[in-house]
């Protein structure tokens, strides 16, 4: 709450990277032509607890597009995220949301 | 092979002999790759898909790898060492509890990406017309895995349609 006594408000500059600790990171599926299309619609299910019909939407999206974001949040989660589906088998990666 | 499916809390298949000894080489050699010495792996296209990049810049890549790469070596070590304990060697019935099953849908991938990645498996790829001959019989050793996996997610997923 701004009353009278409070601190007069002091313009923060905004460097390009302050921006970027903002920014999510997000968790990308490619597509790959050994894993089966009903498996990567399990292991999404079974990692991120999708329902059937968006984790079938998800993997289309692979299969179509090539590939498709699984999960978004901070860096070190999406660092995990990656790491379990590499368990799994399926071809992922984290990078910084564009 | 009988292919998998569910009974009760568990899924069950029955390989035969034969079949047996193929997952139990397959096994053996996926085992040799995963623990060879890096100097001498390095590069290996099959060891890239098994253990792939995690982000396409290589200094984050590589230092992903160190704090991530020496778990997942060991999660399919043990995913690897569980589906060999779980196998007759001469054949036979195998039945598989959740983490069983979890432990098979992942090494069976790997065994896939293995074979798919040494044979160059496109989305083109069809099953082949001459077994004969030694891409032929591998072929049709990919296939036949993707049989045994695709019958193990479907028992799964049933499972799991079940419980809802």
């Amino acid at each position: 709450m701004a009353g009278p006594l409070a601190p007069a408000r002091t313009p923060e500059t905004t460097t390009g990277e302050e921006f970027q600790v903002d920014r999510p990171w997000v968790t990308v599926v490619w597509d790959d032509p050994v894993n089966l299309m009903t498996y990567v619609t399990f292991v999404l299910q079974e990692l991120f607890g999708y329902d059937e019909p968006t984790a079938t939407e998800l993997m289309l999206q692979v299969h179509n597009e090539g590939k498709a974001i699984v999960s978004s949040g901070p860096r070190e989660r999406m660092e995990h995220d990656t790491n379990r589906l590499h368990a799994y088998g399926l071809w992922a990666t984290f990078q910084r949301d564009s | 092979m009988k292919p998998f499916r569910r009974r009760g809390d568990e899924v069950v298949a029955r390989f035969v002999d034969a079949e047996a000894s193929i997952i139990g080489l397959l096994l053996d050699q996926l085992e040799q790759l995963l623990t060879a010495d890096p100097e001498d792996a390095g590069g290996d296209p099959v060891l890239d898909r098994l253990l792939p990049s995690g982000h396409e810049d290589l200094e984050v890549a590589a230092d992903y790898r160190e704090l991530t790469e020496s778990a997942l070596r060991a999660g399919k070590a043990d995913d690897l060492a569980l589906v060999r304990a779980s196998l007759p060697p001469e054949g036979g019935e195998v039945r598989l509890d959740d983490d069983q099953a979890r432990a098979w849908l992942r090494t069976t991938n790997d065994l896939r990406l293995a074979l798919g990645t040494r044979l160059d498996i496109t989305a083109d790829t069809e099953p082949p017309e001459d077994p004969a001959g030694e891409e032929g019989a591998q072929l049709t050793v990919y296939y036949w895995l993707t049989a045994v996996q695709g019958s193990l997610v479907d028992a799964l997923a049933a499972g799991r349609g079940g419980r809802r």
